[in-house]
Order: structure tokens, then sequence, then C-alpha cells
């Protein structure tokens, strides 16, 4: 079977590194950014099949971030990762071609549940 | 409330909120860090780690920890959120069980426990949160004030004869001396869960028959 190949994206470098490592235990192909143009720069030569955006993030948001995403590839599938108050954004990433969203702090048989999902969902 | 109260109360909320999502990414690297050693432990020999019982037990403690952080911050976060939009349709059970986390610590240091019973189907007002939960409070630290220790102060939200009632009862296997409850009507803190309720378009009453609060809500408030 083929390495899922994920990018994760989250300006917290400790959660972005630490939740990597554990995917990377669980078989995956995990790549980080700490931020949206640095994740926007990583697709000029990858294709992630699975993107994990925090929507709470300095600079570029995560909702601007999917949208570019979205632009540039729309097989990506991206599962946001929003915080509790902000079930709002969660909803209108949805709208704008999210796969699902997740509260923070999350759980991992639940990432990796929606992560297969995701997979399956790509045409 | 007056402008600039409301004001106040608006940039208290902000602050809160943005400080529990801090210590929520805390949380979050600390569960994800235990997790990291959970998930390598699984993949240790028993025979190469003597103490891995011992290192298994702290780590499920450091992770019930971390979920109790999470509850009492996502409680704390959605409190903080109250003031947001002034009036807001509000569910006494949500509410209520937002309140019982939120002054667990108060009731603790009287060994007192906290708990609600839900009404079914839920009961929806109109109302301002921020006024409601510290008339909840407020409820039950007059409780707490008056008791020795022990027991147990039930919030119910109900609706008594097509009024929406909030009652905050004390049980305890020692019954309180109703003595002791009769003079909640002439304590500082009952003239000010009066005021509170008044905001509220409400009244707080209490009766000879059981000790408990009980707050009258309207259905919707014009503040």
């Amino acid at each position: 079977m083929d390495q899922m190949k994920i990018l994760l994206v989250d300006d917290e470098h400790e959660f972005v590194t630490t939740l990597a490592e554990r995917l990377e235990l669980r078989g995956m192909n995990v790549s980080i950014a700490t931020e949206g143009e640095e994740a926007l720069g990583f697709l000029d030569t990858n294709r992630p099949q699975v993107v994990v955006l925090d929507v709470m993030m300095p600079g570029l948001g995560g909702l601007e971030v999917l949208e570019r995403i979205k632009a540039i590839d729309p097989k990506i599938q991206v599962i946001l990762l929003t915080g509790h108050g902000a079930t709002k954004d969660g909803i209108r990433g949805m709208q704008l071609g999210a796969f699902d969203y997740l509260i923070k702090p999350i759980d991992i048989d639940e990432l990796i549940k929606k992560l297969n999902e995701a997979v399956k969902n790509i045409i | 409330m007056n402008k600039i109260e409301r004001k106040e109360v608006v940039f208290f909320g902000k602050i809160t909120a943005g400080i529990t999502h801090e210590i929520k990414n805390v949380l979050a690297i600390i569960q994800e860090s235990s997790g990291l050693m959970e998930d390598i432990l699984a993949v240790t020999e028993d025979d190469t780690f003597s103490n891995k019982d011992k290192f298994k037990k702290s780590l499920n403690r450091i992770l019930g920890q971390i979920q109790r952080g999470i509850d009492i911050t996502t409680r704390l976060n959605r409190f903080s959120h109250s003031p947001d939009q002034g009036l807001v349709s509000v569910d006494l059970n949500e509410i209520s069980g937002q309140m019982i986390l939120l002054a667990s610590r108060f009731a603790r240091l009287k060994n007192v426990v906290l708990e609600f019973s839900p009404s079914d189907p839920p009961l929806i007002i109109r109302t301002d949160p921020v006024a409601l939960e510290m008339a909840l409070f407020e409820s039950i630290e007059i409780i707490l004030v008056l008791i020795t220790s022990g027991g147990k102060i039930m919030l119910s939200p109900r609706k008594i004869q097509n009024k929406y009632v909030l009652g905050v009862g004390y049980e305890n296997t020692i019954p309180l001396d109703r003595d002791i409850f009769e003079d909640i009507s002439s304590s500082e803190r009952w003239k000010s869960l009066q005021e509170t309720m008044t905001y509220l378009g409400g009244t707080a009453k209490t009766f000879d028959s059981s000790p408990e609060i009980f707050l009258h809500l309207p259905e919707f408030i014009d503040v």
C-alpha cells in the first residue's frame, strides 16, 4: 500500500513536529509548515494528498490558504483545525471546499479516521 | 448595564478567550508529546524497559489531567464568549452544565459536589447570558456561605406552569437547619442576586418547604 502523503500546517512548531512524528510512526509520509506562505511554497514542488491546516495562524489565515490550495489543485483534500468557539470557521471552510474540520486539541484516532476518509474522497 | 460596563465585560471576555486559546495550544502540545511517548512505549519490548508499567501509569495520569484541562478551558472559552452578542438564545441545560464546571473549585473548598439535572426537552430563553451566569453563580455562592461542609448543590432547569425556572437546591444526608436557610433573604448576597434578577426581568425566591433558590426567568427580555 502507498504511503499516505500529508502536509501539516500550524504555527505551533512543537505541536506540528510532534504530531508529524506520531503520524510517521503509523507509516505516513508527513511534511510540515508553520506558515501559510510556507505551505503554499511547498505545493510548488510537492503534491500531498491531504493538508491538515490550522485556521488561526498569524499572517496568511487558514481559510485564505485553503482557498489558494483549492485553486492550485482541487484534488488536494484539506482538513481544518479550529479552536472551540470557532466552529463557524470550520463550517465556512467546508463551504470553501475543505473536506472536514476538527476541534483542537485533536484526538489522534479521530484524525487518522478523517485522513483515511479524505484520501478515499480523492477522485 | 451602561455602555462603559458593557465595554469592560466585552474586553474582559475577549482577553480571556485569547488566553484560553493559548492554554489550549499548550495542552495540545503536551497531549501530542505524551501521545508520542505512548506510541514509542507501545513498540518497546517489555524486557528492555523494566519500569514500563510505572511509566505507562504515569502517562495515563498525564493524559487524564490534559483532558481535565481541555474540559476546563473549553468551558472557560465558552464563558468568555458570553458577552459577545448581548442578548442571545440560551439553553438552560447548557448554561447549567457550564456553571457546574466553572464553579466547581468554589464548591470543592467546602467539599460540596455540583451537579445538574437537565430538563427534557431543553428550555431555551432569550436573555443576557453574562447576567444569567452571574445569577447562577450568586445562588451557588449564597448556599456555599450558609452551609458548613459537604453535600450536593443541584441545578435543575424546569418549566413550572409555563414559567421558566432554574432551581439551585442543596441536598445533604444531614438535613440543613431551616433557620439557616431562612436567613438568606437578609443577606447582602441575596440583595445582589435580586438586583441581577431584576435586570434579567425575573425574580429569586425561596420557600420554607425546601432548601432551594428558585430563579424565575422570563422567556424574553428586552434590556
